[in-house]
């Protein structure tokens, strides 16, 4: 304990603001970045696996650099594609016929590491760097994100040394049980063709259900407590499916994220089942508050996810 | 000296080292110099804005300017100023603590959140997941702050059974 102080002292008397140690961390958050620009700056295409609680399924992902064009087909179970385009995701389902459309709002593009959610995440998590190790036949660096208390989960990222495209994904619960991973099983970065992006289905018979968010105050809706380490992201209306509008908050620690949806209860014309339900790292807990369904999603233990669902009140303007 | 100062932060010593160490503190001019440095590198490492200068003695003021309300169970033998000296001791250690665990990146995941409660309350009714599922999954995933270090990967996190019933 006393080596580290003194190693600190000497880095100060040096000149030298920071600490190895935190050094360290730095150069983790910097990995963090360099996986973000290779997610946003570049042009791939390959095979991956998403596998969570003994299950697998394998999607391919395409993603066209010029035009910020992502397409996302799953290959195994019910056959869905979503393609996003700049601000919109569609999600096609040929079997029913149907296209689901989710705008961006002007003011909310999608989601990025900012410097200030980077400060936010080093705050819930350790961040540092693991081992290099191949990984899908690439020469991969670890960068691990340890929780900080036991409402969220940990995460172990892979990414390939060359390029910064994040190969492997692996989250894991406090006790460092793994509860789903992604991992590319074949990548392949540049040789995309616009062609390659396009949605495959006619869609002209289709039914269209617009999700049409619109950033607001859902007044009267609020939680009684908040969960440390988690901030609001955004407050809107929209619909869901065929349904009434739908409100929705969005809570984030800088990485995993917690949707609260409220709808009135009449809305879906069935009972609200209060209960858990899990999917991979994706907890969703429903209870009835006030007359309406509140439906947390949150990618979180599924204790931090009923805290969620447990705070929210109703209180009459 | 330094070496009983760092122990003394970091709650490592009892007793009569730890009454001698505070003692030092006290009344040596250098050891309380170096006891204010090591915070200050402590401070810096935890990125906690520094205290303004004279900070402490404006507390020592204030504090001995507080009228003593009731003091039960008083602790035989030990003067107010060790009492104080104590607390802060234990209260910087326990800063000590959590920054000696946030910068300590080689075990990762197996910290103490290992050793809190239970992840899922034994009460909780699993149910399955709701006919409209996919619905709320695709809703939640795009304000994922994941889409922007995995682009649209988390989005396979949908339902991929079909319904039993097409849902109309």
């Amino acid at each position: 304990m006393t080596g580290w102080r003194a190693a600190a002292v000497l880095c100060l008397a040096a000149g030298t603001a920071h600490a190895p140690l935190y050094a360290q961390a730095a150069d983790a958050l910097t990995w963090l970045r360099k996986i973000q620009d290779a997610t946003r700056n570049l042009s791939y295409s390959g095979t991956f696996v998403y596998q969570h609680g003994g299950r697998s399924e394998t999607s391919r992902i395409t993603r066209l650099a010029t035009g910020d064009i992502e397409r996302l087909e799953v290959l195994d179970g019910m056959p869905r594609e979503l393609v996003r385009t700049r601000d919109t995701v569609r999600c096609y389902l040929p079997e029913s016929k149907v296209v689901k459309v989710e705008r961006r709002t002007a003011d909310r593009t999608f989601p990025a590491l900012l410097p200030e959610q980077l400060s936010s995440l080093a705050s819930n998590y350790d961040i540092s760097l693991g081992e290099v190790r191949r990984v899908g036949g690439f020469e991969c660096q670890a960068v691990v994100l340890a929780p900080k208390d036991n409402l969220r989960y940990g995460y172990r990222l892979y990414a390939d040394t060359a390029s910064g495209m994040l190969v492997r994904a692996v989250t894991v619960d406090a006790a460092g049980k793994q509860i789903e991973q992604f991992m590319f099983t074949q990548l392949d970065i540049g040789h995309v063709t616009a062609d390659m992006v396009r949605p495959r289905h006619a869609t002209s018979s289709w039914r269209v259900e617009d999700a049409a968010t619109t950033p607001t105050r859902l007044t009267g809706w609020s939680l009684s407590a908040d969960l440390p380490g988690f901030h609001k992201v955004i407050e809107l209306t929209r619909r869901m499916g065929e349904s009434k509008p739908v409100g929705q908050l969005v809570y984030s620690d800088g990485l995993a994220a917690v949707s609260v949806f409220i709808e009135p209860l009449a809305v879906r014309g069935e009972p609200a089942r209060t209960g858990l339900a899990s999917l991979g790292a994706i907890h969703i807990y429903t209870r009835e508050v006030a007359n309406h369904m509140v439906t947390v999603v949150g990618e979180a233990p599924a204790a931090s996810v009923q805290r969620f669902a447990n705070a929210v009140q109703y209180q009459r303007p | 000296m330094n070496e009983s100062i760092s122990a003394l932060m970091d709650g490592e010593l009892e007793g009569r080292a730890a009454d001698e160490a505070l003692e030092l503190v006290r009344r040596d001019g250098m050891a309380a110099d170096t006891w204010r440095l090591y915070h200050l590198v402590s401070d810096a490492m935890h990125e906690q804005p520094l205290l303004s200068e004279g900070f402490t003695r404006r507390v020592s003021a204030r504090l001995a300017a507080e009228p003593t309300v009731l003091a039960p169970g008083r602790l035989p033998g030990r003067t107010p100023a060790q009492r104080f000296a104590y607390a802060a001791a234990a209260s910087v250690a326990a800063v000590g603590l959590v920054g000696w665990l946030a910068f300590t990146p080689q075990r990762p995941v197996e910290v103490p959140v290992a050793k809190a409660d239970p992840v899922a309350p034994p009460a909780l009714r699993a149910v399955s997941l709701p006919e409209a599922a996919n619905d709320y999954l695709l809703a939640h995933q795009g304000f994922s702050p994941r889409v922007s270090l995995q682009g649209m990967a988390p989005y396979v996190r949908t339902v991929a059974e079909r319904p039993d019933e097409p849902s109309k």
